[in-house]
């Protein structure tokens, strides 16, 4: 079956593929329960928000994924590229997240590409999100700056998306935040489309959300998973 | 997929807020579970507060009892979007197999929300008459076509005057005939009842002899004919001419 590389990244970039990424808010509520935007007071600091993440622990997720897929085209292990990614993601909890959201994706992927998958990831396996995209990015055609914009974009649509079920927020100026952050998404993209290596993967981390996606993971009252 | 121990019966149990989905789950659980390997999902909206209820009442091993987040949105993680049920489910086989029957709780929501035939084979709507007697009249995809609709608390209709029998003869009305049961946790023929039905439909379903019904988006309603007199249909697809009247 040969799809067109720009629909599979449209279809990949719908909130409404089945992935079970509804339950999460890529790190939003841990930061609004922690003070981001004084309850919706300060609402410019959601979208300053997503551009930290995507100087930051986005350009690791981001690099995981295009590293992953040079990897897979060039008949390599994805082992280092997991290892790597886990290096510089020291949050169990963040890392816990991006594994469930990874076999969402992946038990999607299972029923769309069933050989490409199961040549790519062992029975049982729980890859973080980044391998699953990277695969997928290889077997449909994505480019590298396509995997990474993918990864870019669904980060900062998850966080306006997000904004809308915890702040007061008119949907039309989450949408607006989504549009004025293309240019950092493609500035991130910039940064990572060309990487092959592991360890060339960012560790840019961002120990204040690393430290709210703890906290979260053990309260009793919340809207997202993480 | 990659995963394929053997599959249980999956039963979806759906209903408003507080009409006692949880507490039927635990009532299924302390009849069965001497005779069915079984296991819980609960989906709830911003705790965990169903599965402790449930692990609490200790009818079930705890492990067994599994909570699946729906990032506020119940509705599509029972319709649209099956993915972490899903996942919960076949983790819950992988880890218990063989299990004779999963059972999902939605988390409450409104008259609309059905379980997927992806996720579940058959499915049970719970009203309660403290909801009002009007409600099961009022219909809705779970009310008119899940395979058993419940009629919770039975025993409270004295106390919001709601003509109980009337209100279970509506309801078999909006089912055109479908099974309705009323329930109350003091009426022991009515949980034999219960017991009984989900009995006979493990055994219908482990043989292979149920197919699941997709209650759908849209019920019979009724509109007033030029008459003035009301008329009952269903959409049998979208593109129906409009309401001729």
């Amino acid at each position: 079956m040969t799809s067109s590389p720009q629909l599979v990244l449209a279809m990949l970039a719908d909130a409404r593929l089945p992935t079970g990424s509804h339950a999460h808010s890529a790190g939003l509520e841990p930061a609004v329960m922690a003070g981001l935007s004084d309850q919706g007071r300060r609402l410019d600091e959601i979208p300053a928000f997503a551009r930290s993440r995507l100087r930051t622990v986005t350009a690791t997720e981001a690099g995981t994924a295009v590293v992953t897929r040079h990897q897979w085209l060039a008949g390599g292990s994805l082992s280092g590229v997991e290892d790597a990614w886990a290096a510089r993601t020291p949050s169990a909890a963040v890392r816990a997240a991006t594994r469930q959201l990874g076999r969402g994706y992946l038990r999607l992927a299972y029923g769309l590409w069933p050989e490409e998958m199961a040549a790519a990831f062992e029975r049982g396996a729980v890859p973080p999100r980044p391998l699953v995209l990277g695969v997928i990015g290889a077997v449909t055609g994505l480019s590298s700056r396509q995997v990474a914009q993918l990864v870019g974009y669904d980060d900062v649509q998850t966080t306006a998306s997000a904004a809308l079920k915890l702040v007061p927020l008119d949907p039309i100026e989450a949408m607006r935040w989504v549009l004025q952050l293309h240019p950092d998404i493609d500035a991130m993209a910039d940064d990572v489309e060309r990487l092959t290596e592991p360890a060339e993967i960012p560790a840019s981390g961002a120990p204040l959300l690393d430290e709210h996606a703890e906290r979260h993971a053990v309260t009793t009252r919340r809207l997202f998973s993480a | 997929m990659p995963e394929t121990p053997a599959r249980s019966f999956r039963l979806g149990v759906a209903g408003p807020v507080g009409t006692g989905k949880s507490s039927l789950i635990a009532l299924l659980c302390r009849e069965l579970s001497g005779e069915l390997s079984m296991g819980v999902i609960t989906n709830d909206i911003y705790t965990d507060e169903d599965a402790q209820f449930l692990r609490s009442a200790g009818v079930l091993d705890i492990e067994r009892i599994r909570a699946v987040e729906t990032g506020a949105c119940p509705h599509t993680a029972i319709r649209d979007d099956v993915t972490p049920n899903l996942i919960a489910v076949e983790d819950l086989e992988r880890d218990f197999a063989p299990l004779d029957i999963v059972i999902v709780e939605s988390g409450g929501d409104n008259l609309t929300a059905t379980f997927s035939p992806a996720l579940v084979d058959a499915q049970i709507f719970v009203l309660d008459v403290a909801g009002g007697g009007d409600v099961a009249r009022k219909g809705g995809p779970g009310i008119a076509r899940a395979d058993l609709l419940v009629v919770n608390k039975t025993d409270l209709g004295p106390y919001v005057d709601v003509d109980v029998a009337r209100m279970i003869a509506e309801a078999g009305d909006a089912r055109e005939g479908g099974p309705v049961l009323g329930l109350s946790k003091h009426d022991p023929v009515s949980i034999a009842a219960l017991v009984d039905w989900v009995r006979q439909m493990t055994t219908t379903v482990a043989g292979g002899g149920h197919v699941p019904i997709d209650p759908g988006p849209m019920a019979p309603h009724s509109h007033l004919d030029s008459h003035g007199e009301p008329f009952t249909h269903t959409h049998p697809d979208e593109h129906e001419p409009g309401h001729a009247n």
